[in-house]
């Protein structure tokens, strides 16, 4: 690890290391690079850091929480010595173990599921800061609830312009529920909408995701992947839906469309396909090119920011034949370089190597290495 | 098995397609490839490899039969293969080749150029573009010239050459591009130097710089262009010579005067970086295509992006014009040009629009020649034009675009959409509601708000359209103007931002999270319109053609030459020209491939 840590930093040069960055590699306690893969594309997706850290200086003395594991592994990365070399996030992953009973194992398991849990208990460790600050509010909670309540108004406030303007819609279910900087980051809100072919009305649920799951084929593009993610279909013949405005069946047109974009776009590629029948799951190797930027083409008329755009931050990568065998790495945008963090080891790479994690557009082939968990962080102008 | 979702729905690889002109199809007999066939492993990775690129050149003065006058270059993998190409006429002898090279795996070619202006039965000049940044001069047919620069050191560029090409017209002059962001102009007469070059500031502009070799005497290479940041993937010369083309990996596509060295237009793509880019044979528009997997049109005229075209499923590699299948009218007709008065315009030099030949032979019959600003007077011009673009999605389409869904203005965002979908909306002034409290000095680009929403035809913007009515649909009345009325707000306030910064909309709605756009950024200019600001266009077909990614695609007057990642040259018949038959576009009564890309003819249903 040494050698090959001072060769980064030697590579990288002196006077072109970025100042207060750290290239840190993550010790894998045996079959955890699925949670070293994602930690370290969390890490490079700056306002997920800046919020983490924040986090840590505000909560100095917490119970033990995921979300305070996360905040001292974050935060010991930050404040590292060295610039570059490798740490073990063991207090992390043990609390991540202990928390989740299914991943309290040596099993590989899947890093998109980890991705997932993580952000949920984040969540759910906040949401349960700010009520608690809420209800103490009042009394004596000053000195812990100061900072929920600072949370949960700038929450909200970001918030009037993406759901303020969607109160005439009809919605089946109204989120009360409260905002966190976690939902500003990884929310994106989409509405799927129900047209009557007969009598035009349009029905729409909106619903929030942390991250699109999206199919993948052969020979696409993500923004192909995309696009069908949001297609329209129209249901007809036996499956016509009851009009409440028409009162009968009637054939819908039926089509998702993003009303509110996240600052970080995360894009899950649904590689795993489970086949019931042989009672196992395949790996789709095909050959899905990413760009380094990307827009959404399927927003709704009424969309915050229809045009956002996004930059490639970070892409997990899964090497290997299944899901619960192979490897994971990850590909980081740091300032102007591209970093592979393959567990402890860190490389500069270039970035028209990107293409090797495109897939393969042979389908002999059952081993390989391929662009799985894609964040990609939106470049508003500061 | 290992097939189950996704493979059971594969597409077929079709063998045939059908445009209004008729059914194209492919001629297996004219199928170029390495000699014996084994299968190259496209393993490792599966993405390195430089793509598979196609070049043709016809010789002037050839003895022997005119179908031996044309002669084919294409790389695969290490090698570099050079053949006659003998059309749809004979079938391909893969066992003779004229010339045959292996290169170094670290040096692999990547892009080549014949020089049509020199090329006879006795010789061709043959630019070959390596992976290490050399480019070598041979001539496949005599074997006797063999020059390299940016040999040995590199010391012009270590970078892959992305792009070779011939100064159009001149025996020896030549451009090459580099992944680096930078392109050189070499006279392949004069040395490169033993040394380091040392570069002297020529010209510089926005976004660009041009830099002379300081020396003595006069060395290669003549200048050094910086353009942009990012690789620099692909460059054509405009039909008249004048002009060049430049996309880069950063989204921009540069237009300049070559000569001049000046800049003449500037656009961007909606995202990602340009692959390629090719001129319309009057010279009148530039079409691009890339990682957004969109074409993209830009008119020379009016300096902005006109249109655009969905349709690839991944990034596009190769656009070009059709300039056979482009129809022509007389200038008079502008407005009710029809059928009647159009007339299939074929030119006599069947490679001129051969991606890798863009400089066009003097040979041309010359009306819209030098017609970069041609609509004047009397002369005939292209009133449909017929584009093909490949990808790696492995899919063909066509594109007719039609002058009439060119010449739209430009469209103003959002109200546009309300006027189009519901007169009486508009009627009651949307448009003005907005204008009045957004501003009044500086809505410069947008005055013809109503004007463009009377028609649409229907190749354009159909999609926008249908959106726009779908969402408009929705509502119920009541809300129906009060929300639009919400809209024209939300929009003058993004049009507010976007155009006059420091402008503060009293009506939060959108202003407090669309965030204040730099003037730089192009994101709703007419560098890059938004994507309800300018008409999204359908292939006419779209059809998958090969298992590997596509990358080339040639226009010959009889047929269509595509090439592919697997290293296959295919060679599509044009309808009616099929040797040994003499029917004309009739498709046989046994195929029933379904061809629903797009309109087909009354008589041609495929059975």
């Amino acid at each position: 690890m040494g050698a090959n840590a001072s060769q980064l930093e030697k590579e990288i040069g002196a006077d072109q290391f970025p100042p207060n960055e750290h290239y840190i590699g993550l010790v894998n306690f045996g079959n955890t690079c699925y949670i070293n893969s994602v930690l370290q594309a969390l890490y490079f997706c700056k306002p997920f850091r800046e919020k983490i850290l924040e986090y840590k200086a505000k909560n100095k003395r917490t119970k033990e929480t995921l979300l305070a594991c996360l905040a001292d592994l974050f935060y010991s990365i930050a404040t590292q010595k060295k610039k570059v070399g490798s740490i073990a996030p063991k207090k992390f992953i043990a609390r991540f173990r202990k928390e989740n009973v299914k991943f309290d194992n040596y099993m590989q398991q899947d890093a998109h599921e980890f991705f997932v849990q993580l952000i949920d208990s984040i969540n759910e460790t906040i949401m349960e800061k700010q009520l608690a600050g809420r209800s103490q509010g009042g009394s004596s909670g000053r000195v812990g609830g100061g900072d929920g309540e600072q949370q949960a108004g700038g929450g909200g406030q970001q918030d009037s312009g993406g759901g303020g303007g969607n109160t005439q819609h009809q919605q089946q279910q109204q989120q009360q529920q409260e905002n966190t900087w976690v939902h500003e980051i990884f929310q994106a809100v989409v509405t799927r909408e129900l047209r009557c072919l007969n009598c035009e009305a349009v029905r729409s649920t909106d619903e929030v995701l942390n991250n699109l799951s999206v199919e993948v084929h052969q020979n696409t593009s993500i923004t192909h992947c995309l696009r069908c993610f949001f297609s329209t279909e129209t249901i007809s013949a036996e499956n016509k839906v009851l009009c409440e405005n028409c009162c009968s069946l009637q054939e819908h047109q039926k089509r998702t469309r993003v009303k509110k974009l996240p600052t970080i776009l995360v894009l899950h590629l649904k590689r795993f396909q489970f086949l019931g029948q042989y009672n196992r799951t395949l790996k789709l190797s095909h050959r899905v090119v990413f760009p380094l930027e990307l827009r959404v083409f399927d927003t709704s008329l009424d969309a915050v920011n229809p045009d956002r755009l996004y930059d490639l931050a970070a892409v997990v990568v899964h090497c290997g034949t299944g899901i619960n065998r192979g490897h994971y790495i990850s590909i980081v945008k740091s300032h102007r370089f591209w970093l592979l963090f393959d567990d402890d080891a860190v490389d500069k790479i270039d970035p028209s190597l990107m293409e090797e994690f495109y897939g393969l557009t042979s389908e002999l082939q059952k081993s390989s290495e391929t662009g799985y968990i894609l964040f990609y962080q939106a470049r508003d102008p500061t | 098995m290992a097939g189950q979702g996704d493979t059971g729905t594969k597409e077929e690889i079709k063998t045939q397609f059908t445009t209004v002109e008729g059914v194209y199809r492919l001629l297996s007999p004219s199928e170029y490839s390495r000699p014996n066939r084994v299968a190259y492993s496209s393993s490792g990775g599966g993405g390195s490899t430089p793509a598979v690129r196609v070049s043709l050149v016809k010789v002037s003065d050839s003895p022997g039969h005119d179908h031996d006058r044309t002669k084919i270059c294409f790389n695969y993998g290490r090698e570099l293969f050079v053949y006659t190409y003998r059309g749809i006429k004979k079938a391909a002898d893969l066992t003779k080749p004229i010339d045959k090279r292996s290169y170094n795996k670290e040096d692999v070619p990547t892009c080549h150029d014949f020089n049509s202006k020199t090329a006879t039965a006795d010789g061709v000049s043959l630019l070959v573009g390596l992976l290490g940044g050399q480019i070598q001069l041979i001539d496949p047919i005599t074997k006797e010239v063999n020059k390299a620069y940016n040999a040995g050191e590199r010391l012009i560029d270590k970078t892959k050459v992305t792009c070779v090409r011939w100064v159009p017209g001149s025996p020896n002059q030549f451009l090459a591009a580099h992944s680096s962001g930078h392109m050189y102009t070499y006279n392949e007469e004069l040395l490169c130097g033993m040394d380091r070059p040392h570069y002297q500031l020529f010209k510089q502009g926005e976004g660009y710089s041009v830099y002379t070799c300081k020396t003595k005497s006069t060395r290669n290479p003549l200048y050094r262009w910086v353009i942009g940041e990012g690789s620099i993937n692909e460059f054509a010369f405009s039909p008249c010579s004048k002009y060049l083309a430049v996309v880069s990996q950063d989204g921009y596509l540069k237009v300049f005067n070559f000569d001049t060295m000046d800049l003449v237009g500037t656009a961007r793509s909606y995202y990602g970086g340009l692959l390629c880019v090719c001129w319309s044979p009057d010279g009148r528009y530039v079409v691009c295509g890339g990682e957004d997997d969109l074409i993209t049109v830009w008119s020379y005229k009016e300096k902005r992006v006109v249109a655009r075209g969905q349709g690839h499923k991944s990034w596009v590699t190769v656009v070009a014009f059709d300039s056979f299948t482009s129809v022509y009218s007389d200038a008079e007709g502008v407005d009710g040009c029809s059928d009647d008065t159009t007339k299939h315009n074929s030119f006599s030099n069947d490679v001129h629009n051969s991606k890798t030949n863009s400089g066009v032979p003097n040979s041309r019959p010359s009306s819209n020649r030098n017609s970069v600003a041609s609509d004047s007077s009397g002369m005939s011009f292209i009133t449909s034009y017929r584009l093909g673009s490949v990808g790696q999605d492995t899919l063909l389409c066509l594109w007719d675009l039609k002058d009439d869904a060119l010449t739209q203005p430009y469209r103003r965002p959002r109200s546009s959409t309300v006027v189009s979908s519901s007169g009486v909306v508009a009627g009651s002034g949307v448009p003005q509601a907005g204008q009045p409290t957004t501003n009044s000095k500086c809505n410069s680009v947008k005055d013809s708000v109503a004007t463009d929403s009377s028609h649409h035809s229907h190749s354009a913007n159909s999609l926008t359209a249908k959106l726009a009515n779908l969402n408009f649909g929705e509502k119920k009345d009541k809300e129906k103007s009060e929300k639009d009325h919400k809209r024209s707000l939300s929009l003058a306030s993004k049009n507010s931002t976007q155009n006059c910064k420091g402008y503060v909309n009293k009506n939060q709605i959108v202003g407090s999270s669309v965030p204040s756009e730099d003037s730089q950024k192009p994101m709703g200019t007419p560098l890059c319109p938004r994507l309800d600001e300018c008409p999204m266009l359908e292939p006419m077909v779209c059809k998958k053609i090969g298992h590997e990614r596509l990358s080339g695609l040639v226009f010959r007057e009889d047929c269509v030459i595509t090439s592919c990642q697997d290293g296959c040259i295919l060679t599509w018949c044009r309808p009616g020209k099929q040797p040994g038959s003499n029917q004309h576009s009739t498709p046989s009564p046994t195929t029933a491939v379904a061809m629903g890309g797009g309109p087909m003819p009354s008589g041609g249903t495929v059975v």
